[in-house]
């Protein structure tokens, strides 16, 4: 059974459209990343999911049930709101109630279920504090309990975790996974930050400017990536991308982008008789190398204009044929700023887009 | 720290400029009749209580503060209740034109009365509202609205929207998000608005006037005013009886007044 499925979701405010033809679907215990710049429309498409904006067209199914025209509440949903929007007039304890008495569940139920969840997220504690007297973590774990005490079919997350520190968005991070795996319930999470993504995601959905880029499990985004944009948007530090043009000889192509200019085994079956137009190539930092790798690449020399030392690896800031590329290394390059390299790119790692979609590479 | 001496100076000026004619009038209704006409006058006071004794019985001045308590009482309580949700309306679902809605209710809260004075009483006249406490609550109302619903959309719409939304997934109709979320922390907000229509409606003499001409119906302001007779000024129960008229106000302010220093705002939203 799916947890939750989107069909055809399409979003105006007035004569802006925000969501375009959006289409979904998670299975059941999935958790799914909703991915994307801000104003992409993620945030959008989870106030929709909630029942808390009304879509204009298209259709929203949550365990196997239309809710097109079911309010909030009847949805079976909880969520986790971006500033938490705990009740400040009310304990720890009255804001995990507060959803269950709306309810009318018994109160025997309703202490169990709060001592349930007060043992899993550790807030035995704060239960009799106000949110005021919470630190920042602490108002982000009574907020996850807020919703995980009404043991809903479908957890929505709009960017929960970007109100706190770095350290500590890393440890919460781990715990909403553990989190995730000991409930097993589909989440739906909202996030810009694409560490979150990865490593939370079983699916990642990308969206940018109100469509869904693309749709996929992180490792096939990241090696895969359908169009420049969501090559651009994953990875970090961010692909090499070169705007140029491209020309098909009869085994090969040539990409030409100012001064670089390089040749990459290819089969014309995908470019239907095009033979030449502008293209967009990509090469991951950590893809370049600078000692020659054994499969087939392409070298090219460059310029190295800065390097940064992180410690582990180190990265390096090239000029190549008027160009800039960033490449990763490690271990840190012996070389200096202002020396002339040799970088290298493997053809198994480069990236072509033509027509803003992705086309193969290789010749077989 | 230089400027502490004149700070210091002018903090006292602006106190004794605005509390020194109050306490002359406390200090006058201590006196005796023949103190208070006395030339030169006599500073101090002997703690003569008579003119209490005379406001209270001869004047019946009970009598007109049991009437300005269910005027003023009443058109809080209408002012606030008809505000509320006007204001919670038009700080959440923002129809078109919130921003010239509130800017009209401003404006309306401008007129000045004597304009209209006029209109109101006819109306009142042809509806049998003259000399009745409806009658004066009514106009009190409307002109105590504007200013309400005013302060009241700025208080919800500094509340974050998304407890509402948690409201509603929790399962709160807009009426239990309203009631059992937003008004609890918008308690300073109804506070201030209360007190202050509280002390427009107590102090207001020109309708008051205007409308209650039954002494049996009328407040304290009117009452106080129509102690003077043809030919005497009593000085001293006008000032025993505005005392008594002020105290009230005092004792509500200083209620009030812990309600909004308790600030239940904060906490909601990341601070």
């Amino acid at each position: 059974m799916a947890g939750l499925v989107l069909q055809h979701i399409e979003k105006t405010f007035g004569r802006t459209r925000v969501l375009h033809d959006v289409s979904l679907e998670a299975g059941d215990g999935e958790f799914v990343v909703l991915l994307g710049p801000s104003g992409c429309g993620k945030s959008t498409l989870l106030r929709i999911i909630a029942g808390l904006e009304p879509q204009t067209r298209g259709s929203v199914h949550i365990g196997g049930r239309c809710v097109d025209d079911v309010s909030p509440p009847d949805r079976d949903i909880a969520m986790v709101f971006q500033h938490y929007a705990l009740y400040p007039h009310l304990t720890v304890r009255e804001n995990l109630a507060f959803g269950l008495k709306m309810r009318r569940e018994p109160k025997p139920v309703i202490e169990e279920r709060i001592a349930e969840t007060a043992a899993l997220l550790e807030i035995h504690d704060l239960l009799d504090r106000k949110p005021r007297a919470l630190s920042g973590g602490q108002r982000q774990r009574v907020a996850m309990g807020r919703a995980i005490v009404r043991k809903p079919a479908l957890f929505l997350f709009d960017e929960p975790l970007s109100n706190l520190d770095a350290r500590l968005r890393t440890s919460m991070r781990v715990e909403l996974k553990k989190l995730h795996r000991r409930l097993g319930t589909t989440m739906v999470y909202v996030t810009h930050d694409q560490a979150e993504a990865m490593t939370l995601g079983h699916t990642i959905a990308i969206m940018h400017h109100g469509r869904i880029q693309q749709i996929g499990r992180p490792d096939q985004i990241y090696q895969k990536p359908v169009n420049p944009f969501v090559a651009g948007f994953i990875g970090n530090p961010p692909m090499n991308l070169f705007e140029g043009s491209y020309r098909l000889h009869q085994r090969d192509l040539e990409f030409r982008a100012g001064d670089l200019t390089l040749r990459v085994p290819f089969q014309a079956h995908d470019l239907a008789g095009t033979d030449a137009g502008t293209a967009t190539l990509g090469i991951r930092p950590e893809d370049v190398t600078f000692e020659p790798p054994e499969s087939s690449h392409v070298a090219i020399a460059g310029t190295i204009d800065l390097i940064e030392n992180l410690g582990g690896d180190a990265m390096v800031y090239l000029i190549v044929r008027e160009q800039i590329l960033t490449a990763r290394t490690f271990p840190v390059l012996r070389q200096q700023a202002g020396d002339s390299v040799t970088t290298h790119w493997p053809m198994d790692k480069l990236h072509l887009f033509i027509n803003q979609r992705r086309v193969p590479l290789g010749s077989s | 720290m230089t400027n502490r001496p004149v700070l210091v100076g002018g903090i006292l000026l602006a106190v004794l400029g605005s509390l020194g004619p109050f306490l002359w009038f406390v200090m006058t209704s201590f006196k005796s009749q023949i103190q208070v006409e006395a030339i030169p006058p006599t500073w101090w006071p002997d703690g003569n209580l008579g003119f209490y004794a005379s406001a209270l019985i001869e004047h019946r001045l009970f009598h007109y503060v049991r009437n300005s308590v269910i005027v003023a009482g009443a058109t809080t309580i209408i002012t606030l209740a008809v505000a509320t949700p006007a204001a919670y309306a038009l700080a959440r679902l923002r129809p078109q034109g919130t921003a010239w809605l509130l800017g009209g209710l401003l404006c309306v809260a401008m007129f000045p009365p004597i304009v209209m004075a006029g209109p109101i009483w006819q109306i009142l006249d042809s509806l049998g509202g003259l000399n009745t406490h409806w009658g004066l609550v009514l106009p009190y109302v409307s002109l105590t609205l504007p200013l309400a619903v005013w302060i009241l959309t700025t208080f919800f719409q500094e509340l974050p929207f998304e407890l509402d939304e948690a409201a509603r997934i929790d399962g709160c109709t807009a009426w239990q998000a309203l009631s059992k979320v937003l008004l609890p922390l918008a308690a300073p907000g109804l506070f201030t608005t209360a007190i202050l229509t509280f002390i427009y409606a107590w102090n207001e003499f020109f309708f008051a006037l205007l409308i209650l001409t039954d002494p049996e119906q009328q407040t304290l302001p009117v009452g106080i005013a129509l102690f003077q007779g043809e030919f005497i000024m009593p000085w001293g129960e006008i000032a025993a009886a505005s005392v008594i008229a002020t105290l009230p106000l005092i004792i509500v302010v200083l209620l009030f007044q812990r309600g909004i220093i308790n600030g239940l705002s904060f906490g909601a939203v990341k601070g």
